[in-house]
């Protein structure tokens, strides 16, 4: 009876703890909400959510007075040529550091490993320059390029790893047969390899989506901007639509909300197999 | 196979290996062509190196352009004076692509010595060169990239730290920019002493934040990873669901959100505060230096923390069951398992992921940029521009895009690699593949 009365009280202590939690978190979420859906553009919220009315003007005003979906089709080229071209890059050069001996294939792994701890903004005065010669400046591949190139040191390591833990005897015996490496690569290690693959396609496609610098440094002309500039450009400029942008916000927020919630388990399981395989 | 390892090598053998050798040595791909008869990749080479003298000149001009950084010449229209920044940065991708081409030579030398001692065995195809050119043509793109929009770029940020490029009077192409040596080193060490102060208290806090962002969000997913497993309440996957949130959201509209909300006067949290009674006063969340910190490393808590959950589950999750049973067996109780067995485990297997964490926030510019914006400001903010909560990337951010002083922020950026790359090299030796020698 009294062990009972004791786990009850446990439970209801962790329950109390959880559900304080729950509502830190979820403060700045419903507030968010609430300021989509709220008339006028006050930047002072009302104190109780949904407490001044409910519109969907802001919504209309984003789909009819301003580029949002222009903002919207270019990040999703961007996000998801980078997604591809990550892909596609990281894990060819993770397989052959992972499967083959080369010179230099030490210094290499070192020098990637260096370089994924810059933050790619601090060359940005060069990468300026050289889209510029290169005829990259204020276009979207040019943009994809440079996410690309930043994305690649880091992932490599993280693809290398895994494909260390996959078997050798897998595709050796398949080059007995007379495969080719190429073949080798695609049809036997990337299968093997998916659900690292799976991770870094997210991973890889949820980062331009709300990068800053870099496309303010590329794209200038007004069809040539991505969500992060436009939405920033409501909170900024001296406008303060706070509740236009938060409408814009929460149109982005919604779809990767859904996302990550269905995809909690993969998340997980990638997540803990990152630190297992250290 | 078998054929391969009958064959011998005898003295006439080591004449011809020393001719293709000296072939090779002479002129790229010429041992390939004359010797081993591999036209295709000897037509390649050649044609490299064909290409590598056609452009010497021009390669030269670079290489000196890059030494002088050009001649002032105010006597010219804007356009036709030397711009310092593409002659510092053409010489950056001039030196890369010489590097590149000696890789290719040592390359062509080495391969050609290779086909001859394997020439005798068997016969090569195109399709097999292909093949076996595999490793190069799947690292081409990657380092081709790499080297143009990574290595270019941090090389030449470097040596900008090692010149006067900055406002006003030398930015091309009106001025040109000059090689100074270690002035701006020594100007931000000690020399100027409004920059050195700035300095020193930027560089004190980035490094009291990395490190505060870090152990709060690792013990604080920690905590609710335990307390969720542990804890058997039904509803569980609810509140995971609901912790996840903050990973979901783009972090530039949670932080501008945040901002939102914690503006002293009109914002959300001071405004209901004041209504149910807790503070008379407002409370300057992001206005005063030190509740900026505080509030800077608590939002990033609330950002930060599902991250470090996820992961703990995921590391929690796949501790073998049997050690879950023999503890049982042995009779321990809930907690001495927890304590004693599952928390050993994950932070064993989870460390390495503290230190990148710990590089990461060092470098987590929106964290702070979107946040407080770097501000309040303090007394030397109107010369330095580094305000209360500036880390060094932000502080970067501002030199160069308000500011224009490349020169110092170069500095910076030098610093933020003395300290980081020795702590990323260390993380790689204690992995087990560095030391397993797999790598």
């Amino acid at each position: 009876m009294r062990a009972r009365a004791r786990i009850n009280l446990a439970t209801i202590i962790v329950l109390v703890f959880l559900t304080i939690v729950a509502l830190a978190v979820l403060y700045p979420v419903v507030y968010i909400v609430s300021a989509a859906f709220t008339p006028g553009s006050s930047i002072a919220l009302d104190l109780v959510p949904f407490g001044s009315g409910f519109t969907l003007e802001h919504f209309r005003f984003l789909f009819k007075n301003t580029n949002y979906p222009i903002w919207f089709a270019n990040t999703l080229i961007i996000a998801i040529s980078t997604s591809i071209c990550t892909v596609v890059l990281a894990s060819l050069s993770a397989y052959v550091f992972s499967r083959f001996r080369f010179t230099l294939k030490r210094t290499m792994m070192m020098a990637l490993l260096i370089l994924q701890i810059f933050p790619s903004f601090i060359g940005m005065v060069a990468i300026y320059v050289i889209l510029l010669r290169i005829g990259g400046l204020n276009t979207l591949w040019g943009l994809v390029l440079v996410y690309v190139a930043g994305n690649i040191p880091y992932n490599t390591w993280l693809v290398k790893s895994y494909l260390d833990t996959i078997p050798r005897s897998l595709d050796e015996a398949a080059i007995i047969d007379g495969a080719s490496h190429f073949r080798v690569y695609w049809q036997i290690v990337m299968p093997v390899a998916r659900p690292i693959l799976t991770f870094l396609a997210i991973a890889s496609f949820t980062g331009p989506w709300m990068d800053f610098i870099f496309p303010k440094l590329v794209l200038r002309s007004a069809d040539k901007q991505t969500l992060a500039l436009g939405l920033f450009s409501f909170v900024t400029d001296k406008k303060n639509q706070f509740t236009t942008f938060a409408a814009g916000a929460l149109l982005v927020a919604v779809p990767f909300i859904i996302f990550f919630v269905i995809s909690q388990k993969l998340l997980i399981e990638s997540l803990g197999a990152s630190a297992v395989k250290e | 196979m078998e054929t391969s390892i009958s064959v011998q090598p005898t003295p006439a053998d080591a004449g011809v290996r020393k001719k293709v050798l000296i072939a090779s040595i002479l002129f790229m791909g010429l041992g390939h062509i004359v010797y081993l008869r591999q036209y295709l990749k000897g037509v390649f080479f050649a044609a490299v190196e064909a290409v590598f003298i056609a452009f010497l000149p021009k390669i030269i001009k670079a290489l000196i352009n890059l030494q002088t950084l050009g001649e002032p010449k105010p006597h010219l229209p804007v356009r036709l004076r030397d711009n310092s920044i593409f002659m510092l940065i053409d010489g950056v991708v001039v030196v890369a692509i010489v590097a590149v081409l000696i890789a290719i030579y040592i390359i062509s030398v080495r391969d050609a010595l290779n086909e001859f001692s394997q020439s005798r065995s068997r016969r090569v195809g195109i399709r097999e060169s292909i093949n076996k050119a595999f490793p190069v043509l799947g690292l081409a793109p990657s380092i081709g990239l790499i080297a143009f929009f990574v290595i270019v770029p941090l090389v030449f940020s470097a040596c900008v730290a090692f010149t006067n490029y900055s406002s006003p009077s030398h930015i091309p192409p009106n001025n040109t920019v000059d090689w100074v040596g270690l002035d701006n080193f020594r100007a931000l060490f000690g020399g100027s002493k409004i920059w050195t102060q700035a300095l020193g208290r930027v560089a004190a806090w980035t490094l009291i934040w990395g490190a505060l962002a870090t152990v709060t969000c690792y013990f604080g997913g920690m905590l609710m990873a335990v307390v969720l497993r542990e804890s058997k309440i039904r509803i569980a996957p609810i509140f995971r669901t609901i912790f996840i949130l903050p990973y979901a959201i783009p972090s530039v509209i949670s932080m501008l959100v945040w901002q939102n909300l914690l503006n002293a006067t009109f914002g959300t949290v001071n405004r209901t505060l004041r209504a149910i009674g807790i503070i008379s006063t407002n409370i300057p969340w992001i206005g005063d230096p030190t509740w900026a910190k505080f509030t800077a490393v608590m939002i990033n808590l609330w950002a930060g923390f599902p991250y470090f959950m996820l992961l703990i589950t995921g590391s929690m999750s796949a501790i073998s069951q049997d050690i879950f049973e023999a503890a049982e067996i042995d009779g321990a109780s809930k907690w001495q398992v927890c304590r004693k067995i599952v928390l050993p485990i994950v932070i064993y297997q989870t460390a390495p992921l503290i230190i990148m964490s710990f590089t990461h926030n060092v470098n987590n510019f929106g964290a702070i940029f979107f946040l407080t914006g770097g501000n309040p400001v303090v007394s030397d903010t109107t010369t330095t521009n580094a305000a209360g909560t500036d880390i060094l990337v932000t502080w970067i951010y501002k030199l160069t895009v308000n500011l224009n002083q490349y020169h110092y922020a170069s500095v910076l950026a030098v610093m933020i690699f003395l300290v980081l790359a020795p702590i990323a090299i260390f993380n790689l030796r204690r992995t087990r593949s560095f030391r397993e020698g797999e790598l």
